[in-house]
């Protein structure tokens, strides 16, 4: 049990890290962050606790909160990515197209 | 293949801007399509058949040109069909004019394409109201210089359906006209495979719920 917490520790700290360090987010979102950070932690430490939030809400481990939880912060993340990747894609379309446009050339 | 199609279209419509837009190809089609009088433009990658029909009318509309004609580069459509076509946007009878394949005679259809195809044109008609007999046909005339809207946004294949919805949202004036379609061969590789509509389907979909 310990070796498994340990690892899931060091995994979630170098996450946390690249995340923390990475000049990309604003000042809440870093906040938000490290307090998710934190109580990641605890529950990793603390698994009790999982058990008797999950009892609170009618589930019975604290352990499938966590999965039903992680698959719908997961989805939510694909989403917002999807939605990125198609703003990235109009951008480069319009970058090509006009590229295509200034060299056109009439051929002789 | 692209130079014979480039040569019909010079001798049958001397007169006419011929704009051909290379996708990214990396088969030298770019030095081949370079004939005289031929208005070339290269995406520098590849983004799809939507993004280059649009390149292609941003062009054309660039040059002061009223109607575009879109036309395939493989071959299987014919130059003298753009007369009739252009002549009806010129009469103002229509808005676009799309080539049906079943309208007119259509050589070497394969039997399952032509299914195919006919079950593509009714789920159009179900989701938008408008009805063709062939929607996924690469050969219309378009008035482009009375819908500055009209813009394509679907980079790959689902450009088709988007342009049904094109017609319905802008509430132009269509018209169906038979034209001739040739399979060979070479236009027969180069077609897109019928499983890959599955993918338009998923795209086009998603295109409508994200927007």
């Amino acid at each position: 049990m310990i070796f498994i917490k340990i690892f899931l520790i060091v995994v979630l700290s170098i996450v946390f890290l690249l995340m923390a360090f990475s000049s990309r987010y604003r000042t809440y979102q870093r906040i938000t962050v490290i307090f998710f950070y934190l109580f990641l932690a605890y529950l990793i430490l603390f698994p009790d606790v999982a058990d008797k939030v999950a009892g609170f809400f009618g589930i019975g481990r604290g352990v499938d909160l966590i999965i039903y939880l992680a698959i719908a912060i997961l989805s939510l993340i694909v989403a917002v990515l999807y939605a990125k990747v198609k703003i990235n894609e109009r951008a480069i379309t319009k970058i090509v197209r006009d590229i295509a446009i200034m060299k056109s050339r009439e051929c002789k | 293949m692209i130079r014979q199609t480039l040569e019909d279209l010079k001798k049958v419509r001397p007169n006419d801007l011929i704009i051909v837009v290379d996708d990214g190809s990396k088969d030298g089609s770019y030095q081949r399509a370079c004939m005289e009088g031929v208005h070339l433009l290269r995406h520098i990658v590849n983004l799809g058949q939507g993004a280059a029909l649009q390149t292609g009318i941003d062009y054309a509309k660039k040059m002061g040109c009223k109607y575009v004609v879109t036309f395939d580069s493989d071959g299987q459509h014919c130059a003298e069909d753009i007369e009739g076509f252009i002549e009806i946007l010129r009469k103002d009878e229509a808005d676009i004019v799309l080539c049906s394949r079943f309208l007119g005679k259509a050589e070497n259809i394969p039997t399952l394409k032509k299914y195919f195809l006919k079950i593509a044109a009714l789920v159009e008609r179900v989701m938008t109201g408008i009805s063709l007999t062939d929607t996924h046909n690469g050969f219309r005339a378009i008035n482009v210089a009375k819908f500055p809207d009209f813009v394509i946004t679907q980079n790959r294949m689902s450009h088709a359906s988007e342009i049904i919805d094109l017609i319905k949202r802008l509430k132009m004036r269509y018209v169906e006209r038979p034209c001739t379609i040739r399979y060979s061969d070479y236009s027969l590789s180069k077609g897109q495979s019928m499983m890959n509509s599955l993918n338009i389907v998923v795209e086009y979909i998603l295109a409508k719920v994200i927007k």
